[in-house]
């Protein structure tokens, strides 16, 4: 009776939305899962004995490498900027996100470019007698370029976690007895784990999703060998499989640090009491605002000078109508495709206010697991399932049509658009559940209270609340999506191109030069994008709410 | 005299809090109590103390060492001084034993796991020893806190409005409990409250504070 009314009271259009998203996430992956039940294939018994211990060795090396380093870089520029005054640390704090706005693979091609035979480096070198023997088209150049164009995610995190870590913490550690060092091993650092770790596993699930730097470089892991079974070899049910397998290694690194935590809390309610920052002397006044520069110069302004250069060159050929187009296709798709992941994920974060249930918390899980699984195991999973829904909805397209073929949403935008919805969801999301969480839930009561409806609340209270919180979820989505390569080269209609995939295109066919067009202008997308999120954050309004 | 401070001044760079001149001795085993409103100097006066912040002049002896003056200055580190913070900082990624265990150097394991225990005993919380501080309630938060400032057998213990965090009720029961612990261990004292009643349960002594100036010491009428 009970649990009767609170069915029909939890009926409305939030729920309705989030249990059909929920669906249209998880049924595609179950796909993947029921293929494995299928006969295996000759082309996948090849790979198991031939190939996979080697994908698996490769990952795990490049995974390991990348997330040691990222941490590492990210932890030490966080730590300068925040504990730390010199001279240009302000405008240094938000410079070191820039590199996130620079995508993997344009860097990878850059790079690659520069230290060629007849690159801009070994020419310079050349000229002055000397000669350089980086062959960065390898693992370890792999690893270089990630750590590069990655590292922000870990800055950011800790660094936010570092402006909120009160001073009580060390003040106590010391008055106890502990050196500096010491309280900053046994204090500073562990506290800062949970972000510490949440940036190296977002820097380990991008490295994990990548494909345009693997592909170029030729390192042979996981995402390389899902293409190459699925373009090359033809056979999706060996690109399935290996997605299984690449699945079972991001559950289980979450899994493993969800079980190291275990009871371990890293957070106490205490009057947060800010720790000063201390004027850098000596030598270390130069060395490290000059390291911090010196990261800058190599993830930020090397390829972004190279690609001025190479822009200079080709921008007569290559900024034609075609052009135009690329700009406004990338655009509408990444606009329809970003609206479309905040709409969506701002029905989920209202359904999931209030009364909590399992049923929420499992819904939450859902739409939070598209962020884990890499673009090639999301493009295999939502080819598979689009083509069941043609093979549906075929008599249904002959009554419109009766020349049609079978594939309708199979080769059109809906595909990956969807896709984008399903990998970025998590994202979206969030960043609006942050944002709910800051404001509490009494305005929406006090507006219920009055007589006004869910969505009447949603557009007349909640939605002025959070405001600056949806937008940045909206920046942070459309940026995503802008430089997303795999899901697009997969899932893409044909000739249909983006700035993404034309750069991706023109560097497999050795015009890197002509990609520095395309390239420079997703950067300055970005990077306008990500400066209108790091200084819109100062305004917005200001809420005061008594706590209960 | 066990506690000798002298003509100490003080000054945020912001300008924000002073004080000015402050002089006062202690003898061995003796309970102070600060008393003085908000923004009085009275937190910087601990924190002073404790070496978290360096005075502008002035000197800090307690038993026989000279922890600050004009060309020495003792770091936080090394001067043997316990605090218990306002909001209790115990370290949430550690348990209860380790949080006590923390400050204890220089000693076998099995002394450490001793003075844990001992610690833990005389705060009466033996049966929490392997839980984590948010597993404990604001109360028992506040016991270990003390407990782990006091293994170390800190020279002095500096409490820091050691009951604004806590409900009536609980305060008076803790402030007896308080006060039986210091008595208990003869541990020389000062803590800082705003409230008299606190400072006339436990303290022998109460000193007061305004805009940085110390302008009055009384011995307290007991209840």
């Amino acid at each position: 009776m009970i649990f009767g009314r609170r069915l029909k009271n939890s009926i409305n259009l939030f729920s309705v939305v989030s249990v059909i998203a929920g669906m249209l996430i998880i049924v595609p992956m179950l796909n993947i899962l029921v293929e494995l039940f299928s006969p295996a294939s000759d082309t996948w018994r090849h790979i198991q004995t031939h190939l996979l211990r080697g994908y698996i060795v490769n990952t795990l090396l490049l995974i390991g490498f990348v997330a040691v380093f990222s941490a590492s870089i990210g932890l030490f520029t966080a730590y300068v900027v925040t504990r730390f005054d010199f001279k240009g640390r302000r405008l240094l704090s938000w410079l070191l996100i820039l590199p996130l706005a620079v995508p993997s693979y344009i860097a990878a091609y850059t790079y690659a470019d520069m230290l060629s035979y007849t690159g801009t480096f070994s020419r310079a070198l050349r000229a002055i007698g000397l000669r350089h023997g980086i062959n960065i088209m390898t693992l370890p150049g792999a690893v270089f370029i990630f750590v590069m164009t990655l590292y922000p995610y870990v800055y950011m995190m800790v660094k936010s976690a570092l402006e909120k870590q009160s001073a009580s913490f060390t003040e106590n550690a010391r008055l106890l007895g502990a050196s500096k060092f010491r309280s900053f091993f046994t204090i500073v650092l562990p506290l800062l784990r949970p972000a510490l770790v949440a940036g190296t596993l977002l820097v380990v699930l991008e490295t994990l999703n990548d494909y345009g730097v693997v592909a170029y470089f030729n390192v042979r892991v996981f995402s390389f060998a899902i293409f190459d079974a699925w373009e090359r070899l033809g056979d999706i049910s060996a690109a399935i499989r290996l997605s299984a397998v690449l699945m079972v290694i991001v559950f289980a690194i979450i899994f493993l640090e969800r079980f190291l935590r275990g009871k371990r809390r890293y957070t106490l309610h205490v009057k947060n009491r800010p720790i000063l920052r201390k004027p850098l002397v000596g030598l270390n006044r130069y060395l490290l605002p000059g390291s911090l520069w010196l990261i800058m110069l190599f993830a930020f302004f090397i390829p972004l000078f190279q690609l001025f250069y190479y822009a200079r060159l080709t921008y007569r050929h290559v900024l034609d109508i075609s052009f135009i187009y690329l700009v406004i296709n990338s655009l509408t798709l990444a606009i329809t495709a970003t609206f479309l992941t905040i709409l969506i994920a701002l029905m989920i974060a209202n359904f999931n206010r209030g009364r909590q249930s399992a049923f929420k918390r499992g819904l939450l899980k859902v739409t939070n697991l598209g962020y884990a699984i890499p673009g090639a195991v999301i493009a295999i999973a939502v080819i598979v399932f689009f083509i069941d829904i043609d093979h549906a909805l075929y008599p249904l397209y002959r009554l419109f049509n009766p020349d049609t073929g079978r594939l309708v949403l199979t080769t059109s935008l809906a595909m990956l658009t969807f896709a984008f919805v399903l990998r970025f969801m998590a994202i979206g999301y969030n960043s609006i559940e942050a944002a709910y969480d800051k404001v509490g839930e009494k305005f929406t009561e006090a507006a219920y209270s009055l007589n006004h409806s869910k969505v009447s609340t949603l557009i007349r209270v909640d939605l002025p609340l959070i405001k600056s919180g949806l937008i940045s979820a909206a920046i942070i989505v459309f940026i995503d999506i802008i430089k997303e390569l795999p899901l697009t080269l997969i899932l893409r209609p044909t000739n249909y191109d983006t700035l993404a995939s034309r750069v991706f295109r023109y560097a497999r066919e050795e015009m890197l030069q002509e990609s520095a067009v395309p390239s420079l202008f997703l950067i300055a997308i970005s990077t306008l994008l990500i400066y209108i999120l790091t200084h819109q954050k100062k305004k917005g309004v200001r809420i005061h709410v008594r706590k209960s | 005299m066990y506690v000798k401070v002298e003509n100490l001044d003080f000054k945020y760079t912001s300008d924000e809090e002073v004080l000015y001149d402050i002089t006062f001795t202690m003898n061995e085993g003796e309970v102070v109590a600060i008393l003085g409103s908000s923004g009085s100097g009275k937190s910087t006066l601990l924190r002073l103390l404790s070496g978290l912040e360096i005075p502008n002049q002035g000197s800090i002896v307690i038993d026989e060492k000279t922890l600050c003056s004009a060309e020495h200055f003792v770091e936080c580190e090394r001067r043997s001084v316990g605090m218990v913070f306002q909001d209790y900082a115990l370290f949430p990624h550690m348990t209860v034993a380790k949080n006590i265990a923390f400050g204890l150097k220089g000693i076998t394991k099995e002394a450490k796991s001793n003075r844990v225990d001992e610690m833990l005993k005389l705060v009466n919380m033996e049966e929490k020893k392997h839980v984590y501080p948010h597993e404990l309630s604001g109360g028992q938060q506040q016991r270990i806190a003390l407990a782990r400032a006091l293994a170390p057998s800190p020279s002095i213990l500096l409490l820091d409005e050691p009951f604004s965090n806590l409900d009536a009720d609980l305060k008076l029961k803790i402030r007896q409990e308080l006060r039986l612990i210091m008595k208990t261990t003869q541990m020389t004292a000062i803590f800082v409250t705003h409230d008299y009643d606190d400072a006339a349960e436990i303290a022998d002594r109460i000193v007061y504070l305004e805009n940085g100036h110390i302008v009055h010491e009384e011995v307290p009428k007991k209840h």
